[in-house]
């Protein structure tokens, strides 16, 4: 109340002294000597006092530490894509953007090598990350200072992952607007890292999906060749079934590993596993999530194949397949693991999972207008966490009042 | 059209709440708490699945043009009366529904508030008639869809009460907080929901 009686007693001593009452008490406090005040040697300096060493800040940098083998792979499997585009295209095909770049350190993208393919990855990839940063970084700076709140390292693993999540070829002000979108919309209205209800990276990625179809899913997009459109696997498919691919010699472990054209760091499921075995070590993220994840994604699958089969090009394609394609290994460790915005039962993690795992079959196979539905699932999947958790919860609270009645 | 693919179509492709943004004033002030929610979502689905039918009657047996032939008047086209008859008709039906709860659940009735006899006037309710009529539904295709488009609001409303109920620890900036929020919430929960035209249901 402003205009009690002890608000007004405050205000007369702040104007008088320049401080508040309790501001001249903590400074006393904060000292720290004499006898009556202990102080430990170590100490938090903010409510919750957790004295955790797993606290928010290294659980974020376990996160992204669990994305440098995702990040590694897709360097070079970028650099990689574009030598092989280049070698298929014959002379004329010449690199969109940094061509110049490339030619100037000496470097020829047609038969770079292993090195030299990281190095036209990274050539390519910095500068879509350093704006995603910059952006993300900015908004998260402006609203910090803007309303006294404390910057939080959430900000450096949404921009590295949704930097990670976007085709090579991507505009650097698409780049731009979608991490002021995700940023700003899906985080910073609600509050920051951890008061929201959808993963901020993923917004802004659904957002540049529905708002430029034409740089984010068009078949041209995956390799920063001109030319070259051969679209990723999935588009493939969608015309000419698993026949397509074993046409072009594209085999389930160059799919796994993630020797296939597609976005920056989303193509190795090989990558993806490394990091999902630190993080569930580490108990970062549920790995109820992941198995509800895959066996959903499987059991979609098998019914595809049993009730649909012949109807749609994928629905006769193996889950095993399907666990490989697109973004979902990439999506399912990263994005739907997030805790945040993740359901936070045990039981509704399982429901979750598997709520994502078949979506994502339903809609490659069964949505002509969408040739990947990972992120669309795991959005679907983040706006029914709080219902979901909601039905868990009661069913939980009734049979406990049964077998307590 | 297969009736599983229509009550499909209705209650995600087509979501009155989410697609159409229909029914919106109650969609967001009924939304505070999840039991309210559920519980209007239901009544929604209730009178949306009894009144869509009843309304197809009544187009077809009356108000069409050339409906009345069986009583010898194969020139009368009284389909405009039609916006009012259908608004009549819910309203009855609210009416019904309003005596049933403050009988058997009182406790729901009063959290419902001023909104239960406002479902007379909610566009989704309305709406859904006048799609049936629009689209020219047979007598069992209008009792799939009017479930079908209730049942799709009951879903909206849930989920949106959920997002709201976790939101409750959020910290928006002040001009935000409240409606403003909840507007934006509904924006980002219709993105997702983008997931599902283009569906092949047939």
């Amino acid at each position: 109340m402003k205009t009690g009686l002890r608000s007004q007693l405050q205000r007369l001593v702040s104007r008088r002294t320049g401080r508040t009452t309790l501001d001249k008490q903590h400074d006393q406090a904060d000292t720290g000597s004499g006898p009556l005040h202990y102080r430990p040697a170590e100490f938090t300096d903010r409510a919750p006092h957790v004295r955790d060493a797993f606290n928010f800040s290294r659980w974020m940098w376990l996160l992204t530490a669990a994305l440098v083998p995702a990040l590694f792979v897709g360097l070079y499997n970028t650099g990689y894509q574009v030598g092989e585009a280049l070698r298929s295209l014959g002379t004329d095909a010449t690199l969109l953007g940094h061509g110049s770049l490339l030619a100037s350190i000496g470097l020829s993208a047609e038969s770079p090598g292993v090195l030299g393919s990281a190095v036209v990855g990274l050539v390519y990839f910095v500068p879509v990350y350093l704006v995603a940063l910059l952006i993300g970084g900015g908004w998260e700076h402006l609203f910090a200072v803007m309303r006294g709140r404390n910057r939080v390292e959430g900000v450096a693993l949404t921009t590295l992952l949704f930097a990670l999540s976007l085709p090579p070829t991507v505009p650097l002000w698409q780049v731009a607007v979608g991490m002021s979108f995700g940023v700003v919309l899906g985080k910073e209205v609600f509050g920051g890292t951890g008061k929201t209800f959808l993963n901020p990276a993923l917004v802004g990625l659904v957002f540049l999906y529905f708002a430029y179809p034409d740089t984010m899913r068009n078949s041209s997009v995956w390799v920063p060749v001109a030319g070259w459109a051969d679209g990723a696997l999935l588009d493939r498919m969608a015309s000419g079934g698993i026949e397509a691919l074993e046409a072009s010699g594209i085999t389930w472990l160059d799919s796994f590993f993630g020797w296939t054209p597609g976005a920056f760091g989303d193509r190795s499921a090989a990558a993806c596993v490394v990091g999902a075995v630190l993080l569930v070590s580490m108990r970062v993220v549920s790995w109820r999530i992941l198995a509800g994840g895959v066996l959903g994604l499987a059991v979609a699958a098998v019914a595809f194949g049993s009730f649909a089969s012949g109807l749609v090009p994928l629905a006769d394609l193996a889950w095993y397949w399907h666990v490989t394609l697109g973004s979902f290994a990439f999506g399912l460790v990263f994005f739907a693991t997030d805790p945040v915005t993740a359901p936070l039962t045990d039981a509704g993690r399982w429901i979750y999972g598997m709520l994502i795992g078949a979506m994502t079959v339903i809609i490659r196979a069964a949505n002509a207008t969408h040739s990947d539905g990972v992120m669309l699932a795991i959005l679907l999947g983040n706006v029914s966490a709080p219902l979901i958790d909601h039905f868990v919860v009661r069913a939980n609270v009734r049979r406990r009042a049964r077998r307590h009645g | 059209m297969d009736h599983l693919t229509l009550f499909f179509e209705a209650a995600f492709i087509q979501n009155l709440a989410l697609t159409f943004f229909l029914g919106m004033c109650m969609f967001l002030a009924v939304s505070k708490r999840m039991d309210t929610a559920l519980g209007f979502g239901l009544a929604v689905f209730v009178v949306q699945t009894v009144t869509v039918p009843v309304n197809h009657l009544i187009h077809q047996h009356l108000l069409r043009s050339g409906a009345l032939a069986w009583a010898g008047l194969s020139e009368v086209d009284l389909s405009f009366l039609g916006l009012i008859t259908y608004v009549g008709v819910i309203a009855a039906m609210v009416q019904v529904m309003e005596m049933v709860l403050e009988r058997y659940a009182p406790a729901l009735a009063r959290s419902f508030g001023i909104f239960l006899p406002l479902l007379t006037v909610n566009c989704a309710i309305l709406g859904g008639s006048l799609f049936m009529v629009q689209r020219d539904y047979s007598f069992s295709q209008s009792v799939v869809y009017g479930a079908g488009s209730g049942f799709g609001w009951a879903i909206a409303i849930a989920l949106l009460a959920g997002v709201r109920e976790r939101l409750k620890y959020a910290d928006p900036p002040a001009g935000l907080r409240g409606l403003g929020l909840t507007f934006i919430v509904v924006g980002l929960i219709s993105l997702a929901f983008m997931a599902f035209p283009g569906i092949r249901t047939g």
